[in-house]
């Protein structure tokens, strides 16, 4: 009982972040558009598939520990020793020096991590987005060209590596990684693991956390969708508040609402 | 339309996360056969905990196997976190293992036939937590640690969903052995109804990866009555064998070999964690004694032909069970997740090497020694 009642007071929450957002120019200067097409989703619960997605536009990296702390600059709500305890646990930018300051240790352009899906969404709605759905984040991360077969299974094989020893202790720089997707979004993989909007699928919960759920979402019959499924059950036992060194994000936006509209509107 | 859509979605998600809370009734707990069924609901928290990682009177450090000193039942308090830790696992090879308790294999929990136990589990995989610093008072496990860090286990951070699945507990999964994030602590309690040496492991898919980075363990539970030999036995010691899927990653340290775990490859198969520990640190006893051996098969893939070369098991009870008694075996054939004990008479002074007699696993590494001296 108690669980439910946690639950309902965040279905309330959400509906206030979703409210709440203030539109903002940009965070990140170039959002890459990725156009809409399709991808074959994992979830068993999916049919008819593939999954269509619509035209929308991405950042090109993570966003930094500099682009959160303009953010916490002009949003006092969301500073480490402001937050409400509904929006956060308690290691929400724990490895920060202070509310304003991530100290000498945490540097500018590694990516932003330790804050809860709650801070990642009032980020995007600040910076005139939102956080990309899990459909968006995974087609974009689909779109990787391989010359063959045996070098996606390579690719695949390194990741499951990465997943196996995510090393939180030395975030890299983003930008780094060396890969990026055929539109030039970057470091989806090997860097960190990343909010999207509705990380819980809805999906039946019987089957959602399962040892049988791995062998369920093996549709495509490789190590890539091998290395997706654990990105998607790594994903669904998080909860909103939850703040971990290896989690961290990067925003959508819609489509028609480009760069240069958003301004003109403002 | 599309916030539309999108709202739409999002409600369906949460309602499907919301009936399944609703579907945790409470349960009342009943008896059938003197076996107690019917656990409370777990409950999910965060906490701010820094204390030790293992709590509890009757946990060691492999091979060792805390004493029972009570009459009748008791109820166990026992506190064991997820903790990632950097470990070594043969000679130069080290990787940063998912584990419980911070060593792999975790730490062997004792208790009795009938014994409840309320379990708290933190999951701390995103914060250094250094098991080597002297804890006797909170368990014996944490001294054995501090005294003998064989795997020289240095704190680490790698945060993921994890959970417990002890195979000694009869409860619904879905509550009780449900997958919390990091930063999340569980508590539950269990009965140990059934007598046996039971594995645990983590049970959040992949299982196969999570149990190969090192999340298992096992629980030695003694049956009331005992075993008929009991009086007997001189000597008392736990073995698990179990493989790793280990490739060098790109910088010192070893990582997870998702194809070899596949295709059922080990890199190591091992005796209690580490390639040698068990050659290092060989097992004592003296000519005449009889020895009992607790041996589970952790797996989590490989099945193991456990011998002893040189000696013939006197008495074999398949799972650990009382009832299950077998005589004058040379081998047991364990598989994943399988265990027996076994007690042995050594017969005379020298060395009896312990081995799976699957001899591509044996020279993997899953051999020890039990060293005798003479007859007293
Ligand atoms: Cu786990």
């Amino acid at each position: 009982m108690t669980n439910f009642i946690q639950h309902i007071t965040f279905i309330v929450l959400i509906l206030a972040t979703f409210m709440a957002g203030s539109e903002q120019a940009f965070a990140q200067e170039n959002p890459i558009q990725i156009p809409g097409g399709s991808f074959h989703s994992i979830l068993p619960e999916v049919e008819g598939e593939p999954i269509e997605v619509e035209d929308f536009y991405m950042d090109e990296l993570a966003v930094t520990n500099a682009d959160f702390l303009e953010f916490l600059e002009q949003n006092e709500e969301w500073r480490r020793s402001n937050i409400p305890a509904i929006y956060a646990d308690s290691g929400y930018l724990k490895h920060w020096k202070d509310d304003l300051d991530p100290g000498e240790n945490v540097k500018p352009y590694q990516p932003v991590t330790r804050i809860s899906w709650f801070a990642a969404n009032a980020y995007c709605r600040w910076a005139g987005g939102r956080l990309p759905t899990l459909n968006e984040w995974e087609y974009s991360a689909q779109l990787m060209d391989f010359d063959s077969a045996e070098e996606m299974n390579e690719f695949a094989n390194e990741l499951m590596g990465w997943y196996s020893a995510v090393d939180v202790q030395n975030t890299k720089t983003v930008g780094s990684t060396d890969i990026e997707n055929r539109h030039g979004i970057k470091d989806q993989f090997g860097l960190i693991m990343e909010w999207v909007e509705d990380f819980k699928p809805p999906i039946s919960n019987e089957i959602s956390l399962d040892c049988g759920t791995v062998g369920r979402m093996q549709k495509l019959g490789n190590t890539y969708s091998y290395a997706a499924s654990v990105r998607y059950i790594t994903r669904m036992s998080f909860n909103p508040k939850m703040t971990t060194g290896m989690v961290g994000f990067r925003c959508a936006y819609d489509a028609g609402k480009t760069k240069q509209q958003a301004e003109k509107s403002l | 339309m599309r916030t539309f859509i999108k709202t739409i979605t999002l409600l369906t998600f949460l309602v499907f996360s919301a009936t399944h809370y609703l579907a945790h009734a409470q349960t009342t707990e009943y008896t059938i056969d003197g076996m107690t069924f019917g656990m409370p609901e777990a409950e999910v928290y965060t906490e701010d905990y820094d204390g030790p990682a293992v709590v509890g009177e009757t946990i060691t450090m492999l091979p060792n196997l805390a004493p029972l000193d009570y009459e009748g039942n008791k109820h166990h308090d026992i506190r064991m976190d997820i903790l990632a830790q950097e470990i070594e696992v043969a000679d130069g090879v080290r990787y940063r293992a998912w584990t419980f308790g911070g060593t792999v294999p975790g730490p062997v929990i004792h208790v009795k036939e009938g014994d409840r136990i309320t379990f708290t589990m933190q999951n701390r995989s995103d914060e250094i937590v250094d098991i080597s610093e002297p804890g006797a008072e909170t368990s014996p496990y944490l001294k054995q640690i501090s005294e003998n860090p064989f795997m020289n286990p240095e704190g680490s951070i790698m945060p993921m969903p994890h959970s417990m699945d002890f195979h000694a507990g009869t409860v619904a999964k879905d509550d009780k052995w449900r997958t919390i994030a990091p930063g999340q602590t569980i508590k539950f309690d269990w009965v140990a109804n059934y007598p046996g040496t039971y594995i645990y492991h983590c049970g959040t898919p992949s299982v196969l990866m999570h149990t190969a980075m090192g999340q298992h363990g096992v629980v030695v539970v003694s049956p009331k009555d005992g075993y008929p030999t009991d009086d007997q036995v001189d000597r008392e010691y736990v073995v698990v064998q179990s493989e790793y899927y280990l490739t060098k990653g790109p910088g010192e340290l070893y990582q997870y070999d998702f194809e070899a775990a596949q295709a059922r490859n080990p890199s190591h198969v091992v005796f209690n964690g580490h390639q040698t520990v068990l050659h290092d640190q060989p097992l004592k006893a003296n000519a005449g004694e009889r020895v009992r051996l607790h041996f589970s098969n952790n797996g989590p893939s490989g099945t193991s032909s456990f011998h002893v070369i040189g000696g013939i098991f006197d008495r074999v009870w398949l799972e650990g069970h009382p009832f299950n008694e077998m005589r004058g075996m040379q081998t047991v054939l364990v598989g994943a997740s399988g265990s027996a004990t076994i007690d042995m008479i050594v017969p005379e002074e020298g060395k009896y090497i312990l081995i799976d007699h699957e001899f591509a696993d044996a020279e993997k590494g899953a051999t020890g020694t039990l060293k005798a001296g003479p007859k007293k």
